[in-house]
């Protein structure tokens, strides 16, 4: 999740760029297994998983800065 | 209003909603745990026969043989419903003292679905009420006082979505000069956890909405059924005006089969029989699933004279009672197997977290002014002391 700079240096999307991923990728992850079988089932436990992964990176492995 | 006001405003919304939710929804959050695994747990604390090894492909066995099965153990009650489990090939025959008694008396027979031998002769639903799931259920459901408290509950289920909206309104101005899950965990243990209620707050934001909004319609499931037989009933139940509830039945199979036929490509989920509390005085009403991931969700009400078996009409479905249908698994996370249930439940634990870590930042907050509030008393009396020292 690398901030991407607005026009004055820190826009819209250094905050809220990471949320707004996380959250197509829960819908997407709820709606996936509720509309589909099979491949689809798969792609809903990937994307609802990466929001655990998510945490334990910046939980756990806290970033260097 | 200036920006900073605004955030003040969302700040005390913020607050306040989420103190009077969170004891209620630390609850609903510990005792949704257990639940997520339901199926397992009661598969593993049940008693029941095991289904029968039959051939694969062998026929369901004639609903009127499990009807009279139950009418058999139970001469003096009534069938009130027959639930067809979508997992397993079973039937739950729900039975009662009289027809619309099921909430006081009602029991449940579960038997197998192709041989109809009886797996386990269920307790009283007054009784399982206090077994372990039961009291899971009843906390997270209705706190067991009835109605009152899924409205109740349903109610803080509403703020605690007020406080998600709120929480992400300020986490704009919270994250300005901060990279994304940034937790500082050097200063101090208050602002380590803030980094931390904001980051799980935010990374859990899209699943808590959507399980805190489908909660709360599931909450409204009562009122909404009542709803729908108000609305929808009375034009079908007109020509049976002044009769009472039938107690010579037309055969449970015929109405299966009627139902069939008026909605193929569909299966049963469940029958209510004449007289039961959610259905029809006068009919069966069959819930037809369709064989889609997502319309095997979704159930038709397709009602059946309960004297003849004859049709009486596919009934419509309001949009509410869809909605409460699509609620159902977007809240109890069972429609993607056992990886998503363990998804589901690890994501509650997050949720206890921002809720605990939230509690301890306005403690800590409170201990904070509160020490800041002595601390000036003491300067204050410090400084007066010189004054009362007779000289």
């Amino acid at each position: 999740m690398t901030p991407t700079p607005g026009k004055r240096g820190r826009g819209f999307l250094f905050v809220w760029g990471a949320p707004i991923v996380l959250g197509v990728l829960s819908i997407f992850g709820l709606l996936a297994a509720l509309l589909g079988t099979g491949a689809w089932h798969w792609a809903s436990w990937t994307t609802l998983s990466l929001l655990l992964v998510v945490i334990v990176r910046y939980w756990a492995f806290p970033p260097k800065r | 209003m200036t920006a900073a006001s605004t955030i003040k405003t969302w700040y005390l919304v913020h607050k306040w909603t989420s103190l009077v939710c969170t004891i209620f929804l630390l609850i609903i959050c510990l005792t949704g745990l257990p639940l997520v695994f339901h199926h397992e747990i009661e598969h593993w604390l049940d008693d029941a026969k095991p289904l029968s090894q039959v051939p694969a492909g062998t026929p369901p066995a004639n609903l009127d043989t499990l009807v009279a099965n139950a009418r058999a153990m139970y001469p003096n009650e009534v069938v009130d419903y027959l639930f067809f489990d979508p997992d397993e090939p079973q039937v739950f025959v729900g039975m009662a003292k009289t027809p619309g008694d099921g909430q006081a008396s009602g029991h449940a027979i579960r038997m197998d679905a192709r041989t109809g031998d009886v797996l386990l002769d269920g307790p009283l639903y007054t009784e399982d009420k206090f077994s372990f799931m039961g009291v899971m259920l009843a906390l997270h459901v209705d706190l067991f006082a009835g109605l009152a408290g899924e409205l109740f509950l349903g109610f803080m289920g509403l703020l605690f979505c007020v406080a998600i909206v709120s929480g992400v309104v300020l986490y704009g101005p919270f994250m300005k000069k901060l990279e994304f899950g940034t937790v500082r965990a050097a200063r101090s243990t208050r602002l380590k956890w803030l980094d931390l209620h904001n980051l799980l707050g935010i990374v859990t934001l899209v699943w808590a909405l959507v399980v805190g909004i489908t909660g709360v319609i599931n909450e409204l499931s009562t009122p909404l059924f009542r709803l729908w037989q108000s609305t929808e009933l009375p034009r079908v139940l007109e020509p049976y005006k002044g009769q009472p509830i039938p107690t010579q039945l037309a055969s449970a199979q015929l109405a299966a089969d009627t139902a069939r036929k008026a909605m193929p490509g569909n299966e049963v989920s469940f029958i209510s029989f004449p007289g039961n509390a959610f259905g029809s005085p006068q009919h069966f009403i069959a819930w037809m699933r369709g064989d889609s991931p997502l319309t095997s969700k979704l159930n038709t009400p397709v009602l059946v004279d309960g004297r003849t078996g004859d049709l009486t009409t596919v009934a419509r479905m309001p949009w509410y009672l869809t909605a409460l249908e699509v609620s159902r698994p977007l809240h109890f996370g069972d429609y993607g197997g056992m990886p998503l249930k363990i998804i589901w439940a690890l994501l509650d634990l997050v949720t206890i977290v921002v809720l605990v870590s939230g509690l301890y930042l306005w403690l800590a907050r409170r201990r904070a002014t509160e020490a800041r509030i002595n601390e000036l008393i003491k300067k204050h009396q410090a400084a007066a002391a010189p004054q009362r020292t007779p000289a």
